[in-house]
Formats: structure tokens, sequence, C-alpha cells
């Protein structure tokens, strides 16, 4: 043992001197570089984690939304079908309704022209009559002036009438 | 000066170098005795205070340049450190002194390398000038490796009490238990008369095993590095400035395997001290 510490001049002072270099090392290199780089790391791990769960149900989020987006969607497309259907039919009804109405007022018109018409046509006849038996009265006067005495101006006077 | 056996010679007119098994005294502080292995060691503290200074001024959560570096340096340390322990929380309590020990370790060694080592003082001795270099690195100094040995060992041993207990640590070296078992067994084993003190001597010779792991681990930092050294100032003795290059490079190698070495070894003694070989055992027997 002697001949080992002599020959390699093993010096209790200078192994103290080494551990007190090495513990200077660990210290600085655990509390300056390993624990707080660690920590870091650590933390950073953490928020990729939360990052990465956090887009997992972000994207859950969004497919669940896309989906009660398209139900909506096809709910008020369905709805929008109804109603213009619906509408479509109201529609017609009451274009048939119109329809009607108008026909039924047409042919009231129809009728009350008709009408006029027969009473105008009645009106003209007899106004026709009663001119035409007025200028035969008028020429038969004439012709038969001089002639024609006060009875015969009578019975002419009632064939006319019968011709009224 | 007298130069030790097998050590290299490398001789000028008038200066001679020797590679010592021991490191040059460069001069005393107080009685102290200032080696230049310690000029080395004290040049790495101050390397690596310099250096986890800047980085911890530089941390960034988004990490760029050498705190990127360091990180995964950090990261991969750690993943080898789990396969040595097979346990994250074992890594996580020891790797900062493994990672420690290997960054000392590794630094000293490369300082050491470097050419400033080669200016030193010139001593007068009988036989002529004597060159003694600045820089010598700390593991080519028994003191050095001998510190880190006696501070992996203790330490591993006080881990071994935080993680299995005072009484079945103590009981691992001077194994009374084993002893004690004799007179409860003896009626239904008659064979722990002879298995009883052949554990204990087992203890005995894990007590033993503790000496020689201080002596195998400082003992293989020491005599890589110190050959090594011995090697290059060969080569330099032979074609200096030219032949020495390539070795130098196999040196920075040999320098960073053996810092590996040296924290891997230390790794594995604290991952031995945490287990409990007790148990293991009954759980072996109740298996059988």
């Amino acid at each position: 043992m002697g001949s080992i510490i002599s020959t390699f001049h093993i010096d209790w002072r200078i192994i103290v001197a080494q551990l007190i270099n090495f513990c200077i090392v660990l210290a600085v290199l655990y509390f300056f570089a390993l624990k707080p780089l660690q920590k870091l790391m650590s933390e950073r791990s953490e928020k990729i984690a939360r990052g990465v769960s956090d887009a997992k149900q972000n994207a859950e989020l969004l497919a669940a939304t896309r989906a009660e987006y398209e139900a909506a969607l096809q709910k008020a497309r369905a709805e929008a079908e109804t109603i213009f259907q619906e509408g479509k039919r109201q529609a017609e009804a009451k274009r048939m309704e119109m329809v009607e109405a108008a026909k039924k007022e047409v042919n009231v018109m129809l009728a009350n022209g008709k009408k006029a018409l027969e009473t105008e046509k009645t009106r003209m006849v007899d106004d026709a009559r009663k001119d035409v038996a007025a200028l035969i009265v008028e020429a038969s006067r004439k012709v038969l002036g001089g002639v024609a005495d006060s009875t015969m101006d009578g019975k002419v006077a009632k064939e006319i009438e019968k011709l009224k | 000066m007298t130069a030790a056996p097998g050590a290299a010679v490398v001789t000028t007119t008038e200066i001679k170098h020797e590679s010592t098994l021991f490191a040059e005294p460069i001069g005393q502080l107080g009685g102290f005795p200032v080696t230049n292995a310690l000029i080395t060691s004290v040049a790495t503290v101050i390397v690596i205070v310099a250096f986890t200074t800047i980085l911890r001024r530089r941390l960034r959560e988004i990490p760029s340049g050498i705190q990127n570096a360091f990180e995964t340096i950090l990261e991969e340390a750690l993943s080898l450190c789990d396969q040595v322990t097979g346990s994250r929380a074992i890594t996580a309590k020891v790797f900062p002194l493994a990672f420690s020990v290997f960054i000392f370790i590794l630094i000293n060694n490369w300082i050491g390398l470097l050419p400033l080592g080669g200016f030193g003082l010139l001593e007068k001795t009988s036989a002529g000038l004597s060159f003694v270099p600045f820089l010598r690195s700390g593991s080519a100094d028994l003191n050095t490796t001998l510190a880190l040995a006696v501070m992996a060992v203790i330490g591993a041993n006080v881990f071994g009490i935080f993680s299995v207990g005072t009484w079945k640590l103590f009981n691992k070296y001077i194994n009374l238990k084993a002893l004690g078992g004799i007179l409860k067994k003896i009626r239904h084993e008659p064979s722990v008369l002879v298995i009883a003190p052949v554990e204990f001597f087992v203890g005995i010779l894990e007590l033993i095993g503790e000496f020689a792991k201080i002596a195998s681990l400082s003992f293989r930092l020491f005599g890589n590095v110190f050959a090594g050294e011995v090697l290059l100032a060969a080569m330099s003795a032979i074609f200096a400035y030219a032949l020495p290059v390539p070795f130098m490079f196999l040196e920075i190698f040999v320098g960073a395997i053996q810092a590996l070495i040296f924290a891997v070894l230390l790794l594995v003694y604290f991952t031995i001290a945490a287990q409990d070989h007790e148990g293991e055992s009954r759980e072996t027997a109740h298996a059988h």
C-alpha cells in the first residue's frame, strides 16, 4: 500500500480537491443545466401532449359539428321542399278557384249581355214597326189624301194598328 | 524527478520530458501541492461552468443552437441510462451524478490532449533540464480517478441504504440474517448448516468486492488515459508533430469511451445497490 501511495503520489488533499472540483461540476450541471432543461423539456412535452389532445378533441368537435350541420341542412331542405310543395298546391287551388270565379263572372256577363241584347233587339223591332206604320200611314195619306174620306181613314188606321 | 518504470522518455540535447506515473507539481499554494492534473481539473470546472452559464442564459421554450444540441445529448443519455437501470425512477435519481461524471472525465481527458500541454515549466534536475507541462489530463492522475471511484462506490452504498434500507444493505455484506437463520431452519432444513456459512462468506466477498470496485474503476481510467499520454509522447519522440496526429484522434475517442465506461459502471453499481437481492432470491425460491 505504501509503495502504491509513493509511486502514484497519492495525496488525500488532492483527492479532496478533485472531489470538490467534481462536486462543483455536479452542482453547476444539476442546478443550471439539467434541472431547468428537464423542467423545460417536460413542460414542452406536456404542452405537445395537450396540443395533440386538443387537436383530437377539436377534430372530433369539428366532425360532430359538420354532422350536425349536415343534418340541419337536410332537415331544412326537407322542410323547404314541403313548404314549396304546399305553396304550389295552395297556389294551384287558388288559381283554380280564381279561374272558376272568372268563368262564373264571364257567364254572368254573357247572360246579362244576351239579355240586354235581346231587350234592345225587341225594342228596335218595335220601334221599326212603329216607324214603318207611321211611314205607311203617311204615305197612304199622301196617296189617298183627296179620295179617302174619314171612314176610310179610320179603316186604314185600324189596319195599320194591326200591323203594329 | 524519476521516471517511472515503463514510462516514455523524450530526450532532446538539453531538455527531458518524462511521462511520470504521477501528476507533476507545478507549484505550492500555502503548502498545498498544485499539480498539472489539478490545474486541468480546475480548467475543466471553468469550462463546464462557462458552458453551463451560457446554456442557462440561452434556455428558450423553442430550442435552438447549443440548447438544441444539449437537449439531444440529454435525451440520448437518458435513454441509455434507462437501458442500463431498467427503470426511469432510478434513472431520474442517478442520472445527474452519472452525467456529471461523464462530462467531468470527458472534458478532463480532452483538455489534457490540448496542445497547450506543450507549455510548461523547465525544472533543473541532476540529469539536466526537465520539462513539466502545465496541463495533464486529470484522469491521468490516480488521485482524481481514486476520488471519483470512492465517490461512486460510497454513493452507490448510500443510495442502497435509501433504496432498500440500512439493515438489508448491512446484511448484504455482513450476513447476520443467514447466521441467525441457522437456529430457525436447522430442524426443517439441515442443509442450512452448509448454506448459511457460505452465504455469510459471500457477504464478506461482496464487501471485499466494494474495495475491488474502487481499485478497478480508478486504475482502469487512470491506466487508459495515462497509456494514451505515454503513447502520444512516444509518437512525438519518433516523429514530432505529424506522427502523433492520428493517435491524437484515437485518444479523443478513447477519452470519450473511458468517460462513458466509468459513467455506465457507476450507473450499474447504483442500480445493483437499489435492488433488493433478498426479496429477489425469495421470489426465485418460491418460483422453484
